[in-house]
């Protein structure tokens, strides 16, 4: 008697506890970069940000609050517009006159603490301060925007939230560079291996320690699959003179070669065509133009500092026991055809404009593309920790439009596929390090000195 | 520069990775061989007393020699039901769908002619495979199917020869006739608006003969007190069929786009399409037992879908648009049980039980056809005379309530719902 007794009451009170392994959405901070923000389009808007793949899913999982740092419409930078399909594509901004902040007033740090343009150094040690922006100083400005007050950085703001749960999306912005100025060298357009790896064990190091939240990480996707390096052909047909490939600087370019969407605007100018100036190959460390062409070996050498920064990745989250969920293989299997999202007989693909999955940067997803994310990454949460969030209904994200501005007239057409002012747009994202290299070169292997502070008090008040 | 080679290849994707597969149920098998067979779940392979054996087993025609030449004409009315209730993340919780409701008409007519006491000769026509689906307009499995018909008539010819009292054999050629016709949208991603529009309907429809040959046989031995035992073959076939598809261009509103369509898709006029299509082999054992008033007959058989792995559809002109879908279906074996009572000499009466496993993988279930593991119960009567039966029959097939269990390479999961009453009836005059 006292035996069954003693097991009714063992599996009553089983029953009534909380699946401890499961991921509490109470206080879910997301950090990272643009990614973790919901930028589109060239654009950080809050069109977009609200649905951001943490947006997402948190709504998906119930958190019951979810702060972002909203821009208005037109967002920062104002968000670029296919303005013209054929013949030839034309994708520019909307106008010059950026959105602005509708939430700063928020008396805490945000939920989604993802930074556009920042890299893991960024993440641990820049800081933001709001005032900037309103004294209309744009040179630091995604971070015034997330960040505000001027004295504490993202991982910093992280820690105080005292999160239930953290995803930490980083690193990107530590390769994107090369891809963007077309070139690819450890220390100027690539953080080095070891620098990486170190600096993100500590970062992880510091949120298992100073928190009690379960962790997902989440690793990189390799920027020379995106639409941005994948889209222009090596070469042009001419009437009359058949398949011509490129000339770059450095020779005649192969199949082998990617071209970045760089390179729209100077081929539309005659640069690498017959008779005119060859495309420049490489970033030029003196006058900061960027590359337009990624070589083999450049591509080889950006894949395996990626590889390397996921490693490092992995061995962060076997350290301190967070799941890493491989984002990697998931774009991977997008571009090669192997894990095609498919909904109702239609298929999305990686392809720039027509396949689904990216906005008109061709580097950051649309508002698909990152629903694709949020459903994988509630798919694996739900398996690795055993919640039951349910998944996104696609159907709605769809056949959803797109954003719309009346009133904002559509930017000048360009006789190019991205115009000058929505490439320099984008280029801000992860300018090569030509005159601050010091900064991420040799870092401090210490972290902020306030940032094992006690991890039960309360969350910083911004100003 | 994005060049139209690109676009193209996106368009091409949009039409290849839609192609349907030309699937309905139980499989998409039918077994409306005759309403009195209907009436008893088609357990005939060891019994083979009527006209309805040319399905079962042509041996049975042996042992009807002295019921001098009989015709056997027939329909079975099928109006099957199927509800769709989605889930996330496509078509999303919440939603469900009807299909439209239709009916069906397969045929049978059977002529057996008595050439002696020993052999008969003998002719069919009817529809060994065939069924349908149609959705309303506003469905969202509308990039997968719309509206898809499939018949296969066979057009058949035997002789049934009778090597001892007790035991005869029956060996038949087959000509098999298709006609296809299939509908569904082309969904693509607009670019101006990143949503995803529906840019054309396409039809994708037979023409010419598509046909094929196939053979059947089978033997029937009575063993003696009531007993006999039965078995019998149909062979697989392969249509590799010919037809056109046609694109009609849905206007997404912006000109731009749309004119870009237009270079891309043969919207004016059709371009020609080829299929190949692999259909199952058929095989059963019966066991029955008979006395003047009483038969009670079982069966086993197996349908070997398996050989239908894949569906090519080639466009010789477009190659572009061609592609293979992966089927993998399994082979799929089926009970049947069937007691008849003959009353008197008017009036007999039928029941029957039949289980019938599905050949289909979650994976391929769709709205084209979303097959399940089906039982179906079934009662039926029949009045006599010495030159004249009227059959009829009432069949309930109820398949399995069937997840795609979030597995659908279409990407539209969902729960199907699904069931068919069947009205069969059949006319039998002995001259």
């Amino acid at each position: 008697m006292k035996k069954t007794l003693f097991a009714t009451c063992l599996v009553v009170l089983l029953a009534t506890l909380p699946a401890a392994a499961q991921v509490d959405f109470t206080n879910y901070v997301a950090l990272g970069d643009s990614l973790t923000a919901g930028f589109a389009s060239g654009s950080l808007m809050n069109w977009y940000q609200d649905r951001s793949f943490p947006a997402v899913l948190a709504q998906q999982a119930g958190a019951p609050v979810f702060e972002q740092p909203y821009i208005s419409e037109p967002g920062v930078g104002p968000i670029f517009e296919l303005v013209a399909l054929a013949p030839t594509p034309i994708i520019a901004p909307v106008g010059l006159i950026p959105g602005q902040p509708t939430n700063a007033e928020y008396p805490y740090p945000y939920n989604n603490l993802g930074i556009p343009g920042a890299d893991l150094y960024d993440m641990i040690f820049q800081t933001g301060d709001i005032n900037n922006l309103l004294q209309g100083n744009f040179e630091n400005v995604m971070f015034d925007i997330v960040l505000r007050n001027g004295i504490n950085t993202a991982l910093e703001q992280a820690i105080g939230l005292q999160p239930t749960f953290v995803t930490v999306w980083i690193g990107n912005n530590d390769v994107l560079g090369a891809v963007l100025s077309g070139t690819a060298i450890e220390g100027v357009t690539m953080t080095p291996v070891d620098i990486f790896a170190g600096l993100y064990s500590n970062t992880i190091g510091a949120l298992y320690t100073n928190t009690s939240a379960d962790i997902v990480l989440i690793n990189l996707p390799y920027p020379t699959e995106i639409p941005f390096a994948t889209t222009l052909d090596p070469w042009v047909d001419i009437p009359g003179v058949g398949r011509w490939y490129l000339v770059a600087d450095t020779g005649v370019l192969t199949d082998a070669d990617l071209v970045t969407l760089s390179a729209g605007d100077l081929i539309a100018q005659g640069y690498g065509l017959p008779g005119g100036p060859p495309l420049p190959d490489n970033l030029n460390i003196f006058t900061g133009e960027p590359g337009v062409v990624l070589r083999p070996d450049e591509v080889a050498a950006i894949n395996a500092q990626v590889d390397a920064y996921n490693a490092a990745i992995a061995q962060a989250g076997a350290g301190f026991f967070s799941s890493v969920f491989d984002a990697n293989a998931l774009f991977s299997g997008i571009v090669s055809g192997q894990n095609v999202p498919t909904y109702g007989g239609v298929s999305l693909t990686a392809d720039f404009l027509l396949g689904g999955i990216f906005s008109y940067d061709g580097i950051h997803p649309q508002r698909i593309g990152y629903a694709v994310l949020a459903d994988n990454l509630i798919q694996f949460i739900n398996a690795e920790y055993g919640n039951t969030i349910p998944r996104v209904n696609m159907a709605e994200v769809l056949f959803e439009g797109d954003w719309q501005t009346p009133g904002v007239s559509p930017a000048k057409a360009r006789e190019t596929v991205m115009s000058r002012e929505a490439l320099q747009q984008l280029l801000q994202l992860a300018p090569p390090k030509l005159d601050q290299a010091p900064r991420i070169r040799r870092p401090s292997p210490a972290l902020p000195g306030d940032i094992s502070r006690d991890p039960r008090r309360k969350p910083d008040m911004i100003p | 520069m994005i060049t139209l080679n690109r676009m193209r290849f996106l368009a091409a994707a949009a039409v290849l990775i839609s192609v349907p597969s030309l699937t309905w149920g139980s499989g998409f098998a039918l077994f409306e061989a005759g309403a009195r067979a209907g009436g008893m779940a088609g357990t005939m392979v060891a019994v083979g007393d009527d006209l309805s054996t040319l399905f079962w087993n042509p041996a049975g025609m042996a042992f009807q020699t002295n019921e001098g030449v009989q015709l056997m004409i027939g329909t079975t009315l099928i109006q099957p039901r199927q509800t769709f209730s989605g889930s996330s993340p496509y078509p999303g919780q919440g939603y469900t769908a009807d299909q439209v409701e239709q009916t069906f008409f397969p045929v049978h007519l059977y002529l057996g002619i008595p050439v002696n006491d020993r052999l008969e000769v003998s002719f069919a026509l009817h529809n060994p495979f065939g069924l349908g689906t149609e959705w309303d307009d506003d469905f969202l499995g509308n990039y997968i199917s719309k509206k898809a018909d499939l018949m296969v008539f066979d057009l058949g010819a035997s002789m049934a020869y009778q090597l001892s009292e007790n035991f005869a054999f029956g060996i038949g050629v087959d000509y098999m006739y298709t006609t296809i016709e299939l509908t569904r949208d082309i969904g693509l991603i607009n670019p101006f608006n990143q949503q995803l529009s529906t840019v054309a309907e396409t039809t994708l429809k037979s023409d010419g003969i598509n046909s094929a040959w196939a053979w059947n046989a089978g033997i029937l031995w009575k063993m003696g007190a009531g007993f006999s035992f039965g078995a019998s073959y149909r062979s697989e076939f392969t249509i590799n069929g010919d037809g056109n598809a046609s694109f009609t261009q849905v206007p997404t509103g912006n000109p731009e786009f749309d004119g870009l369509l237009g270079t891309i898709f043969p919207f004016n006029g059709t371009v020609p399409i080829e299929a190949t299509i692999n259909f199952p082999d058929f095989w059963n054992v019966g066991l029955a037992w008979q006395n003047e008033k009483w038969t009670i007959s079982g069966q086993y058989g197996v349908m070997g879908w398996s050989v239908y792995q894949d569906l090519p559809i080639i466009f010789p002109e477009n190659p572009e648009f061609s592609s293979v879908r992966e089927e993998n279906w399994d082979d799929a074996p089926q009970w049947r049980v069937g007691v008849e009572l003959r009353a008197n000499e008017h009036w007999s009466f039928r029941v029957g039980y039949l289980e019938d496993e599905t050949p289909q993988p979650a994976a391929g279930m769709s709205p084209l056809l979303a097959d399940a593991t089906r039982q179906a119960y079934m009662g039926g009567l029949s009045y006599s005379t010495a030159r004249f039966r009227f059959d009829i029959a009432y069949e309930d097939v109820d398949p399995e309530v069937r997840s795609t269990g979030g597995q659908s390479s279409d990407g539209f999961n969902g729960v199907y719902d699904a069931d068919s009453p069947l009205l069969h009836m059949s006319l039998t005059f002995k001259f």
